[in-house]
């Protein structure tokens, strides 16, 4: 039986009928068509969902959509700001952290969530910050140059 | 899908009330805590019976907490939280559960529970051989008031606990331990998010003259239903002055109590072998808290 639950996700609330059992991941994709968000292995051991929880990563695929009403929500969809990319997103596109893709938007919101207490990060605290996030493609080196890239230009 | 039987989401606000729901709904209600263990077990059938989710979040139970000179942590205290407290993050006889936190990646450490990592009973899990190498116990509240039991009597199997017809776990309690305790953990795994092959907590406490006072080893990962206290090496620890071929006596011994099993992930006898290693190890790291060095 489906129940209306108010989400607030990137700063908007919406109100939506949805079954009890219903992921956060599900509701993003499926009910918003906020299709950043991918699903990988749907049982959280690839970070693809990776999204923020009032500003914390965490996998939406273990999340159930009701456990995260009250909480702020915030996708790849709601990282750029009038149009200016995140400076997270400059930086993959200007290393070249991106090969076929899938893996991004969840790496570079666990990277975001780890910039906003990481100072000056080494390079062992940024790969211990995507330790959550696999890349198929192996392109580790060039994401950890755009997260250090990243840290150097805020 | 596993959980399409589930037709209701409830948010009670007390543990009280949370108990009144468990008499309620009974073995048609499933507790949610952090829900990383969840969502496996649903995915895999093992909850197909759920009609109920019965989240906890709202029910006051997020707190690291001084009590009788020990600690109480509530059942809805993430990874995170515990980690970044006070206790754990400073002092040397909660180490081992420091230990244990750095191993998951931080989308789990936000995310799954102290409670829920130990009432899922799964003795792969890391932060239960962690507590119970610190002599942990637990609350279970219930319709008749809430009782405490030890780590080591609450893990029953494989996904079994001891708490009764709706019980649930409030917290996890670490008792004082005395001047000069530490504990260390280590976990061997084959990847960054692997469940273990094999863990180890120690906790020794020492004397004013550097004697070992009480010793605790515990051994997780592919060893058994639940996991297991490696009494013969404690025996072998107390009484005596720590060093390295001490150490070493103590990590054989291990052999007595270690009844490994060979799975898909590795076969009993690279457990055994490896057991004693990671053994020698962990005591290592839990005597070098209390500034010691050995070879």
């Amino acid at each position: 039986m489906k129940h209306l639950i108010s989400l607030e996700i990137n700063g908007e609330l919406h109100e939506i009928a949805l079954e009890p059992y219903a992921t956060l991941l599900q509701v993003l994709r499926e009910e918003l068509g906020l299709l950043g968000t991918k699903k990988g292995c749907d049982s959280g051991g690839c970070g693809c969902c990776t999204v923020l929880l009032d500003g914390l990563a965490v996998y939406s695929c273990m999340v159930f959509a009701a456990a995260a009403q009250g909480r702020k929500i915030t996708s790849i969809e709601g990282i750029s700001e009038n149009g200016k990319l995140d400076p997270l997103q400059e930086s993959f596109i200007q290393s070249g952290a991106v090969q076929c893709g899938f893996c991004t938007c969840g790496m570079i919101l666990a990277a975001k969530a780890f910039l906003s207490t990481a100072r000056s990060p080494s390079d062992q605290d940024i790969r211990q910050s995507i330790s959550g996030n696999l890349c198929r493609c192996t392109g580790y080196h060039k994401i950890v140059d755009a997260i250090r890239m990243a840290s150097v230009n805020r | 899908m596993g959980m399409s039987g589930v037709k209701e989401f409830c948010r009670p606000q007390t543990a009280r009330d949370v108990v009144e729901l468990l008499e309620k709904y009974g073995d048609r209600a499933v507790l949610l805590a952090g829900g990383t263990f969840l969502h496996g077990l649903f995915a895999t059938g093992l909850s197909s019976g759920a009609k109920v989710l019965v989240d906890l979040q709202k029910a006051g139970l997020s707190y690291v907490k001084a009590r009788n000179g020990g600690l109480a942590l509530g059942a809805m205290t993430t990874f995170r939280e515990l980690a970044e407290s006070e206790p754990v993050q400073k002092r040397p006889e909660f180490a081992a559960i420091r230990d244990a936190l750095q191993y998951p990646p931080p989308q789990i450490r936000n995310q799954a529970t102290v409670g829920g990592c130990v009432a899922a009973a799964l003795p792969l899990f890391d932060l239960p051989v962690a507590l119970m190498a610190v002599d942990g116990s637990v609350t279970a509240l219930g319709p008749r008031g809430s009782r405490e039991v030890r780590l080591d009597k609450f893990f029953v199997d494989y996904f079994e606990n001891a708490l009764e017809t709706s019980e649930f776990l409030t917290d996890v309690l670490l008792p004082k331990l005395p001047p000069r305790s530490a504990s260390a953990f280590l976990k061997l795994e084959t990847n960054a998010n692997d469940l273990a092959l094999l863990n180890v907590g120690t906790h020794v406490t020492l004397d004013e003259s550097g004697i070992c006072r009480e010793a605790r080893v515990v051994i997780g990962g592919g060893v058994g239903k639940v996991p297991v206290r490696m009494v013969s090496a404690e025996s072998v620890l107390k009484g005596q002055r720590p060093s390295a071929k001490l150490l070493e006596e103590a990590s054989q011994a291990v052999s007595a109590d270690l009844h490994p099993v060979s799975d898909h992930r590795a076969s009993a006898q690279y457990r055994s072998a490896v057991a004693k290693v990671y053994v020698r190890r962990t005591l290592k790291r839990a005597i070098g808290q209390l500034g010691i060095e050995l070879d």
